[in-house]
């Protein structure tokens, strides 16, 4: 339309009134733009039955259909008392019954640590040293804990997760990597022949746990689910002895000024503060024993780092110590006699990481004192690289069909980690 | 005159190879001549229909050649890959459905007789030490543990909607069922310490039965073979390297009558389409657990017993257990015997032999099915007595309530 622009009809309309009548807009109301058909229709002309004063209309509401003399009747507006949940509005924060002032840092688990492991050790007071603890690597190296034909076992869980497992040519990460960790687990289950206590397990998903803690007047929190955890009926035995507990007293830990530890987490004001292991009191199997947290994402960008996934692993183990300690000795800070140990495993299906971590003190507010200790065995490699198709170069195969640069011992201390506790 | 004369120098040119031909035929019996008993020397090619005429006696030919390529394929992927490599319109069969007496169908379909009841038990070898004794206590005491963490000791995210509960809380609940039973099991059997746990992984199988007469398009009046495709997902499946030994012998002949469905399967209802045929039991073929020990599946809420009862369908709540396992059983030893290279024109020469367990959470069923032949299509089946038979028992329920 030449003269839609509104602009361009008040210039219009002033050179009107100036005089130019027949080559000007319209007044304002004069013209309705739009095709009758299209048009809405006009607003129905107000009652005048209800103006008149002292006078009580008569109307048809009683007789429940239209009837031509009598007034129209006027209904008090409806007030549906309840919202489809698609249209309710979440009340502002404020007046939220869990809202307080004082914020609280939660750590979920797709949070991203800016400074890793060195933040996750600042958080929950923990001291870090490099490596399996010996106890652990002994089964490791145990002859009479390895399965019979080992490697030749770990190599088929390899196939059959990276290729045989779905009828892809190149089946992807989010399905091999849950397959490989169940089909390890699977293997390692097989030795319950040789050592009976490990039917004193479970498997559970989906549990929320949820420990809150003070770290120098932050409040910190974990909550959320980490995926796959084995819970165990007893507790596994605590590992570095009353002596390398002591000897942590002089230990420093090491501060990221300026980053500030809280970096990373989600800061809200709407939490809750009571502690839950994610299980119901009378739980058959109430220990946790391993954390299995899994990288499945199909894009690198979605994956967590491994320096972003071990600090995942120590805080989830943290929450989950915390939260069994504080069940089984009260919510007193203090140092516990009997440390809680928790370990967990962190994988994206060829890379792992192993933690063990062991609770010693529940004083978490000040910077000395007894700290607790974690043992991470980072950056184990399963196997290098699996080609899901032989490379073929000038009509000979280069590299066969199978995974390169396979590495057994990785799987030595998974089964060690899993086997630690019923040994 | 220049014509005749190459004719005659043909004449003779053929004259001289006659001549050749009949020396040799005339030598020939006093070379062989102590071998008496030999088979005359075959002096013309043999007699065959042509390959591109457009006979019967041709397309027979035609099938034979590709049969023999079969024959002749060296490993089993690609005889897997010949047979399965032509894409035409074939029909759907879903284990899991809610069509009226799904289990008669499914059983014409597939040749299986239903008995009722569990397999006879294997004769008692004198030679092997007694098994030691089931601890029933310990199995249902982890099996209470298994449900009760679903329904009531896990604290989830949110509390799972009624719509949901089958896939929150029911489906973790048969994992963890599967798994702890597996390790305790594992005592008794060997067998189940090594073998592989699938979850949720697809099995797949192709397979011809019957003919049809194609009713309208550029092959109306044609014989055409009913193609049928099952893509299931069986909640868990075990797998085993060695194979589980037989209920009964290869042969075995069972009075019961398979039923015979007068109309087309159209009428089920089942829908054709096209699409990749493809054979899979859960891995691929050089897996060496290739065979099949227990599948585990669990019925969605579409058909759950309440929903059937209020449609009326009382009946069908039995039928619904069958038809599944049937369809799944018959899939999965099916695709067994494919993956050890038999096929219906090279059919098995041991019966293939495997177990499902039917659940909606609260209602069990237990199966076994042992396929004694493959040999379905039309041509094989012509005089083939063997029949694959599944047994299976009553729903069975938990004993008790949730607290």
């Amino acid at each position: 339309m030449a003269l839609a622009s509104r602009s361009a009809r008040l210039a219009l309309a002033r050179l009107g009134r100036l005089g130019l009548g027949s080559c000007g807009a319209p007044r304002r109301g004069a013209y309705e733009w739009g095709v009758r058909s299209t048009r809405k229709p006009e607003p129905p002309p107000p009652d005048r039955v209800y103006e008149i004063p002292g006078l009580e209309p008569i109307t048809y509401a009683g007789k429940m259909h239209f009837m031509p003399g009598l007034a129209r009747p006027v209904f008090p507006p409806w007030d549906p008392d309840w919202t489809p949940p698609k249209f309710r509005r979440l009340p502002p924060l404020h007046e939220h019954p869990l809202y307080k002032d004082q914020a609280c840092y939660v750590f979920h688990q797709r949070c991203r640590l800016l400074e890793g492991v060195k933040q996750a050790l600042w958080l929950t007071k923990t001291k870090l040293i490099e490596g399996l603890p010996e106890k652990v690597l002994s089964l490791a190296d145990d002859p009479r804990n390895h399965i019979e034909n080992q490697d030749e076992c770990v190599l088929n869980v390899i196939f059959h997760a990276r290729l045989w497992h779905s009828t892809e040519d190149i089946p992807k990460r989010e399905t091999y990597c849950p397959v490989i960790v169940d089909s390890l687990i699977q293997l390692c289950k097989s030795q319950i022949l040789k050592h009976p206590s490990l039917a004193r397990r479970i498997c559970a998903q989906n549990n929320m746990l949820s420990t809150t803690w003070n770290r120098e007047s932050t409040l910190i929190q974990v909550h959320g689910s980490s995926g796959a955890q084995l819970n165990a009926k007893d507790p596994l035995p605590p590992i570095a002895s009353q002596e390398e507990v002591e000897a942590t007293k002089n230990h420093v830990l090491e501060t990221f000024y300026p980053i500030s530890p809280t970096v990373g987490l989600q800061e809200c004001n709407v939490y809750d503060v009571n502690d839950d292991t994610g299980f119901r009191e009378g739980y058959p199997y109430p220990y946790p024993h391993t954390l299995y947290l899994l990288e499945s994402a199909n894009l690198r960008p979605h994956r967590f780092q491994p320096d972003q996934l071990r600090a995942k692993m120590i805080l989830f183990a943290f929450g989950n110590a915390l939260a069994q300690a504080r069940l089984l000795y009260g919510n007193d800070t203090k140092v516990l006699e009997q440390p809680v140990v928790v370990q967990s495993v962190g994988t994206d299906g060829r890379v792992f990481q192993f933690l063990v971590l062991q609770l010693n003190t529940t004083d978490l507010a000040s910077d000395e004192g007894v700290k607790n200790l974690v043992w991470i065995d980072s950056d184990q490699l399963l196997y290098e690289h699996f080609w899901c198709l032989p490379v073929v170069r000038r009509k000979a195969v280069v590299e066969p069909v199978g995974p390169t640069g396979f590495q057994p011992e990785t799987f030595r201390k998974f089964l060690a980690l899993y086997l630690h506790g019923a040994v | 005159m220049a014509a005749a004369r190459c004719w005659r120098l043909v004449l003779r040119g053929s004259g001289l190879s006659l001549h050749t031909a009949a020396e040799a035929a005339v030598k020939a019996p006093e070379v062989t001549g102590p071998d008496v008993a030999a088979a005359p020397v075959a002096r013309y090619p043999p007699v065959v229909a042509s390959l591109t005429a457009d006979s019967k006696a041709a397309r027979q030919r035609r099938v034979e050649r590709w049969q023999a390529t079969v024959h002749a394929a060296k490993s089993v992927d690609e005889k897997l890959r010949i047979l399965t490599k032509m894409q035409f319109m074939k029909y759907v069969v879903y284990p899991q459905t809610f069509a009226l007496n799904a289990d008669r169908w499914y059983q014409s379909f597939t040749k299986t007789v239903f008995l009722s009841g569990l397999p006879p038990p294997p004769p008692a070898r004198p030679d092997t030490e007694p098994a030691p004794a089931l601890d029933v206590v310990a199995l249902r005491d982890a099996a209470c543990d298994c449900l009760l963490q679903e329904h009531f000791f896990l604290r989830r995210k949110k509390r799972v909607p009624l719509y949901l509960e089958h896939e929150a809380i029911t489906s973790p609940f048969l994992d963890q069922l599967v798994a702890s039973l597996t390790g305790l099991l594992s005592a008794r059997n060997p067998a189940l310490a090594n073998a592989a746990l699938d979850c949720k992984r697809p099995v797949h199988f192709y397979w011809l039965r019957g003919e049809e007469i194609i009713s309208h398009g550029h092959r109306k009046g044609r014989v055409d073979a009913l193609r049928y495709q099952i893509n299931d997902k069986p909640h868990n499946q075990i797998r085993i390297s060695k194979q589980l030994p037989e209920f009964v012998p290869l042969d075995y002949s069972v009075p019961v009558e398979i039923p015979v469905m007068n109309c087309k399967p159209d009428k089920l209802p089942l829908f054709k389409r096209q699409y990749e045929n493809t054979i899979f039991i859960g891995t691929k073929t050089a897996d060496p657990h290739c065979y099949g020990h227990t599948q585990f599946h669990l019925l969605p809420d579409k058909l759950k017993r309440e929903r059937l009862l209020k449609q009326n369908c009382a009946d069908q709540i039995e039928v619904v257990f069958r038809a599944n396992a049937i369809a799944s059983l018959f899939a999965w030893t099916g695709a067994q015997a494919m993956y050890q290279g038999f096929w219906s024109e090279a059919d098995v020469t041991r019966p293939f032999v495997s177990q499902g367990v039917i659940t909606d959470g609260k209602y069990f069923s237990f199966f076994c099915y042992q396929l004694n032949t493959l040999a379905l299509t039309a041509q094989a089946d012509q005089n083939n007595p063997r029949k694959n038979i599944c047994w299976g028992t009553q729903i069975h329920t938990w004993e008790g309530t949730l607290e």
